[in-house]
C-alpha cells in the first residue's frame, strides 16, 4: 500500500508553492453554498473532495478554477493571489487545467486538434508541438485515435482525450469534476488507477471531486469530506475510514454503525465499522462483555454476509465471512473491540 | 464571456430592441387616443360604432376561426400519417407541406384568382366544359369569405402541421406501449394517451393558425377588394388611402394588439404547464402504425390537401407566365416567353425592385441574425444582469402584427427628427423588427444546446473569453447561424403586410410590385415575378438544409 504521507516527499523540481484556500465562502442568491472553506493543499499532492450532491464541493472547485468569484475568502498560490471578492485572475491565467464531468471535448475538432489547442495557444512551434503530443497521447494510449472525431469514440476513449488535453499544457494544478461518473464500473475502476498513474508520473497537484468514497479512497492522499458547505473533516484515507469524527463522515465513508452511549459498555456515542464487529453463535466465555441480540435479516454478498442484529434496543449492521451463516431469528453475540469504537468528536453534533 | 464587454454589447442590444419595438408601439397608443384638439377617445367611439369598422371585425374573426378549425382537421390526420405510420411518400408529403409553408399567402391568393375567379377561372371553366353549365354559372368563387377562409386555410395548416407532427414524433413509444401491457386496444390508447400528449401542440397549432389569418394582409387585400369587403387588415389598410386617417388606424390596430397579446399568453400558460412537458431523449423509439391497404387512402387525402395547395396553384401560376392570354391549357400555339421578357427587359420597377428586395433582404438577415446572435447569447448564458429584460424585448415583436407594426412605424418615423419614411431605412427597420424574434428563438435554443463546459475548458486552457468565442463557440453554432440567417432572409423577400404601408415609389419591392400589378390585372407578369421569389426562396432553404458539416458531430455531442 501507498505511504499517507507519499506526496510529502514528491517534492517538484521547480518547488511551487501549496494551494491555499482561506476562509472561502460562496453564495448563490441566500444561503451560503460553500461556507468558510479553510484548506491547504500541498504541491503535488492528490485531493478528493468527497461529499454528498449538493454538499458544495463542484462551487469549490469551480472557485479554485476561477469560474466563480468567492464572496468572502481569498484562493493563493505561494505569495499569489489567484481569488478574493472583485479580484479573480481570470482562468485563462491560473496554469490550471481541468477534467469536465461532460469532459467538454470540442465536437467540432479532431482528437488532434482537441489535445493541441492549448499548445496551439501557446505559440510553440510546429514540431514541438507535435512532439508533446504524440508523448502526451502515447502515455494516455490514444495515440491510434488523433483524425477521429469526439462523437467516434466510446466514454473511456473520451476520458482520455480530456486527460491528454489538460495534461499536455502542463498544468500545475489538475482540476476533476466527477470525472468517472459517465463511464460504466469496469471502466470506472481502470480509468481511477490511470488518473493516480499519470498523477505519479508527472506530478501536478490534483484536486478531484466526487461522491463516491471507493474513488476518494482508491486515488487520493488526503480526503475532504464535505457537507453543507463545510469541511466535515479531512486527513489520509485511512484517518477518515479509521477514524471518523462525525456520524456524518462514519456512515458517509464506508458505512458504520453509529451506537448511542451507554452500549456496550461504552459512555458515549461512538462508532464502529461493520466488519469490526464479531458476532458469535454462543456466548463468548471470558473477554469483553458482549451484547446479545436476535439476527433479524442476512443477506449473502459472495464475498461475505451482512447481518441486521436487533441487539439492546438497536438495529446493528455486521459484515461477517461468508462461513459465519445464521439464520433470522436466531439468537447470537455481538463483541465490539473497544480499540475499534471510535468515539464521536462532539462538535459535530449526531444527526442535523 | 463574464466580462465587461458583455454589459457593453448588453446595454447597445437594449436600446436597439428598444427602439424597435417600444418606439412604434408609444406612438400607435399616443396616436390612437389623439385628434385635432388634443387626447380624445373619438377614435376608439368610431371603431367600436361605424359599421365600417366592426364588420371587418366580424368577418376577420369568423374567418379566422374557420381557418383555425379546419387546420387541426386537416393537420392532425395529416401529421399522424407523416409521423406515425407506414403511408408512402411520407418525405414527399413533409416536403409539399414545407413548400406551402414558405408560399406568400398573397402569391396563393393570386394563384388562386387565376383558378378559381367567377368568369376566368380556370376550374370553372372546366366545370363548365364538363357539366355543360351555362356561362353565367360560377361552382367556385374565390371572391369571398369562403374563397378567403379557404386559401388561408392552405397556407397556415402548415404551422399547426409542424406543431402537432412533431409532437407525434417526440412521444416515447414506452407511453403507448404501457397502455396497451395494461389492456388497451390501439383506439384507446390513441384516444387516452396519445391524444392528451399532443393536446397542447393542437391548441397551439390553432392558435397559430388563427393569429396567421387574423394578421394576414396580402392574401385579405387580393381577394375581399374585388369583392367589396373588408377583413381587419385591410381596413387599416385602407384609412391611409386618401384621405389619409391614421389616428382611426392606429385605433383599429389596438383590437388586433391585444387579441394577438392575450392569446399568446394564451397558448404560454397551455404549453407552460409542466405535467405536459413531452420529452424523450435521444433514440426513443416510436411505434409505426401499419396502415395496410389504408394507406393508399391516407396518401390520397394528404395528396388532395397538397393538390390544393402547392399543384394547382404552382401550376396556374406556371400556366399563366408561360401562356400568352391565362388561364389556358397551354398549347404549342399559345405557349410563349412574352411575359418573362417583359419582366425583365420592358418593366422598369422590376430591376428596381430586385435590388430594392435584395439589399433589404440581405441587410435584414445579417442585422438580424447578428442582433439575435448577441441577445440569444446573453440570455441562453444568463451572461448579465437583466437577460429577462432582453429576453421580452426580443419576443416582443412576435406578439405585434405586421400590419399594425407597419401603423407604429410610420407614425414613428415620418416626422422630425427621425425622417425614415420614403427610405428603405425604414423598411429595413420594419423587416428586422418583424423577422428577428425567430432567429432569435432559434439561436438562443443553439446556444442553450452547446454546453457551457465546452466554452470553460478552452478558457482554462488558456484562450480569452473573445478567443473561445471565435474557435469554439461560433464554429459550434455556425449552421444555426446560416439557418438563422436564411429563414430571415426568407421571411423579408416575402414580407408585404408592413411594406404595403411604407413603401414609396422608389422603395417598392418585389411582393409589391406583384400586388401593384395584381391590382391592374397583368396575370402574366405576376406569374413570372412570382415565380422568381418563389424560386430565390427555394434556393436559399436548399442552402440553409446543406450547411452542413459539422451540424452532425455537434447533435451528436448535445444528445
Amino acid at each position: 500500500m501507498r505511504s499517507p504521507r507519499a506526496w510529502r516527499t514528491a517534492e517538484r523540481p521547480d518547488g511551487v508553492a501549496a494551494l491555499e484556500l482561506r476562509k472561502l465562502v460562496k453564495r448563490f442568491g441566500g444561503a451560503p453554498v460553500v461556507d468558510g472553506v479553510d484548506l491547504t493543499i500541498p504541491d503535488g499532492a492528490f485531493v478528493a473532495l468527497l461529499g454528498p450532491s449538493g454538499c458544495g464541493k463542484t462551487t469549490l472547485l469551480r472557485l479554485i478554477a476561477g469560474f466563480l468569484a468567492p464572496d468572502a475568502g481569498e484562493i493563493l498560490v505561494g505569495e499569489r493571489r489567484l481569488s478574493a471578492p472583485n479580484a479573480v485572475v481570470p482562468p485563462e491565467q491560473r496554469g490550471m487545467s481541468m477534467i469536465f464531468q461532460s469532459y467538454a471535448l470540442w465536437p467540432h475538432m479532431t482528437v488532434e486538434q482537441n489535445v493541441s489547442y492549448g499548445l496551439r495557444l501557446r505559440r510553440l512551434g510546429r514540431d514541438e508541438i507535435a512532439r508533446r503530443v504524440a508523448t502526451i497521447c502515447t502515455a494516455v494510449q490514444i495515440d491510434s485515435l488523433m483524425q477521429r472525431y469526439p462523437g467516434e469514440l466510446s466514454g473511456g476513449q473520451q476520458q482520455r482525450v480530456a486527460l491528454a488535453r489538460s495534461l499536455v499544457v502542463e498544468p500545475q494544478t489538475l482540476l476533476l469534476d466527477e470525472p468517472l461518473s459517465n463511464l460504466d464500473a469496469n471502466l470506472r475502476e481502470e480509468m481511477r488507477f490511470e488518473i493516480r498513474r499519470l498523477h505519479d508520473e508527472f506530478r501536478y497537484t490534483t484536486v478531484y471531486v466526487t461522491h463516491d468514497q471507493g474513488e476518494a479512497m482508491a486515488t487520493a492522499d488526503l480526503i475532504v469530506v464535505l457537507r453543507a458547505g463545510r469541511i466535515e473533516q479531512s486527513g489520509t484515507p485511512e484517518e477518515v475510514y479509521g477514524r471518523p469524527r462525525s456520524e456524518f463522515v462514519a456512515r458517509f465513508v464506508g458505512g458504520a454503525n453509529v451506537l448511542p452511549g451507554r452500549f456496550a459498555g461504552l459512555d458515549v456515542p461512538f462508532s464502529i465499522r461493520l466488519e469490526d464487529i464479531a458476532l458469535l453463535r454462543a456466548a463468548p466465555p471470558e473477554g469483553i462483555a458482549p451484547v446479545e441480540g436476535t439476527v433479524v435479516r442476512r443477506v449473502f454478498l459472495g464475498s461475505a454476509r451482512d447481518y441486521v442484529v436487533e441487539a439492546g434496543g438497536e438495529l446493528v449492521r455486521v459484515t461477517t465471512p461468508p462461513q459465519v451463516d445464521v439464520q433470522p431469528g436466531e439468537r447470537v453475540w455481538l463483541e465490539f473491540p473497544p480499540e475499534r469504537c471510535h468515539r464521536l468528536d462532539p462538535v459535530f453534533p449526531v444527526g442535523d | 464571456m463574464r466580462v465587461d464587454f458583455s454589459r457593453v454589447l448588453f446595454a447597445l442590444a437594449a436600446l436597439v430592441l428598444a427602439a424597435l419595438v417600444v418606439l412604434p408601439v408609444g406612438w400607435l397608443i399616443v396616436t390612437s387616443v389623439g385628434g385635432p384638439h388634443g387626447f380624445t377617445l373619438d377614435n376608439y367611439v368610431t371603431l367600436f360604432t361605424d359599421a365600417t369598422m366592426i364588420r371587418p371585425f366580424v368577418i376577420t374573426l369568423a374567418s379566422s376561426a374557420a381557418v383555425a378549425v379546419l387546420c387541426v382537421l386537416v393537420a392532425v390526420p395529416m401529421g399522424w400519417c407523416v409521423a406515425r405510420t407506414d403511408m408512402p411518400l411520407r418525405r414527399w408529403v413533409r416536403i409539399l407541406v414545407m413548400a406551402s409553408l414558405v408560399t406568400p399567402p398573397f402569391l396563393g391568393a393570386i394563384a388562386w384568382e387565376l383558378l378559381a375567379a367567377p368568369n376566368t377561372g380556370f376550374l370553372n371553366q372546366l366545370a363548365r366544359a364538363i357539366f355543360q353549365l351555362d356561362r353565367s354559372v360560377h361552382p367556385f368563387n374565390v371572391y369571398s369569405v369562403t374563397g378567403l377562409t379557404f386559401v388561408n386555410f392552405l397556407y397556415t395548416f402548415p404551422y399547426a402541421f409542424v406543431f402537432i407532427a412533431n409532437a407525434l414524433e417526440r412521444i416515447p413509444a414506452d407511453l403507448e406501449d404501457a397502455s396497451a401491457i395494461l389492456g388497451a386496444h390501439s383506439a384507446q390508447t390513441a384516444w387516452r394517451v396519445t391524444l392528451p400528449l399532443i393536446l397542447p401542440s393542437i391548441l397551439a397549432g390553432a392558435l397559430i393558425a388563427f393569429l396567421q389569418s387574423m394578421t394576414v394582409f396580402g392574401s385579405a387585400a387580393v381577394l375581399t377588394l374585388p369583392a367589396g369587403f373588408h377583413t381587419m387588415t385591410t381596413r387599416i389598410w385602407s384609412l391611409f388611402q386618401f384621405p389619409p386617417k391614421p389616428e382611426l388606424a392606429a385605433a383599429a390596430s389596438m383590437p388586433m394588439l391585444l387579441l394577438t397579446l392575450g392569446l399568446l399568453r394564451a397558448q404560454q400558460l397551455v404549453l407552460g404547464r409542466k405535467g405536459y412537458a413531452l420529452i424523450a431523449g435521444k433514440g426513443a423509439r416510436r411505434t409505426v402504425t401499419r396502415l395496410g391497404a389504408w394507406k393508399w387512402a391516407a396518401l390520397a387525402f394528404c395528396g388532395f390537401v397538397l393538390l390544393n395547395a402547392i399543384v394547382l396553384p404552382y401550376g396556374a401560376l406556371l400556366d399563366a407566365a408561360f401562356v400568352k392570354i391565362a388561364p389556358a391549357l397551354p398549347t404549342f400555339d399559345n405557349l410563349t416567353l412574352s411575359h418573362v421578357h417583359f419582366v425583365f427587359f420592358e418593366l422598369d420597377a422590376t430591376a428596381l425592385a430586385l435590388r430594392n428586395t435584395l439589399i433589404l433582404a440581405l441587410g435584414a438577415a445579417s442585422i438580424g441574425t447578428a442582433l439575435a446572435l448577441v441577445v440569444g447569447y446573453l440570455v441562453a448564458r444568463r451572461a448579465v444582469r437583466g437577460w429577462s429584460v432582453l429576453s421580452f424585448l426580443a419576443s416582443a415583436p412576435i406578439a405585434i402584427p405586421s400590419i399594425v407594426l407597419g401603423v407604429g412605424l410610420f407614425l414613428a418615423y415620418t416626422r422630425p427628427p427621425l425622417l425614415l419614411f420614403g427610405t428603405l431605412w425604414i423598411l429595413l427597420i420594419a423587416f428586422v423588427t418583424i423577422e428577428f424574434p425567430a432567429a432569435y428563438q432559434q439561436l438562443s435554443a443553439v446556444v442553450a444546446s452547446i454546453h457551457p463546459e465546452l466554452e470553460e475548458a478552452g478558457r482554462l486552457l488558456g484562450a480569452t473569453p473573445l478567443r473561445v468565442l471565435r474557435d469554439i463557440t461560433v464554429p459550434l453554432m455556425r449552421s444555426g447561424i446560416v439557418a438563422a440567417w436564411c429563414f430571415v432572409f426568407i421571411g423579408a423577400i416575402r414580407e408585404i403586410s408592413a411594406a404595403i404601408l411604407l413603401f414609396t415609389a422608389p422603395t417598392r419591392t418585389l411582393a409589391v410590385v406583384i400586388y401593384d400589378l395584381n391590382e391592374s390585372g397583368d396575370t402574366g407578369s405576376i406569374a413570372v415575378l412570382g415565380l422568381l421569389l418563389m424560386a430565390v426562396t427555394f434556393v436559399v432553404l436548399a442552402l440553409a438544409n446543406r450547411v452542413p458539416v459539422i451540424a452532425t458531430a455537434a447533435e451528436e455531442y448535445r444528445a
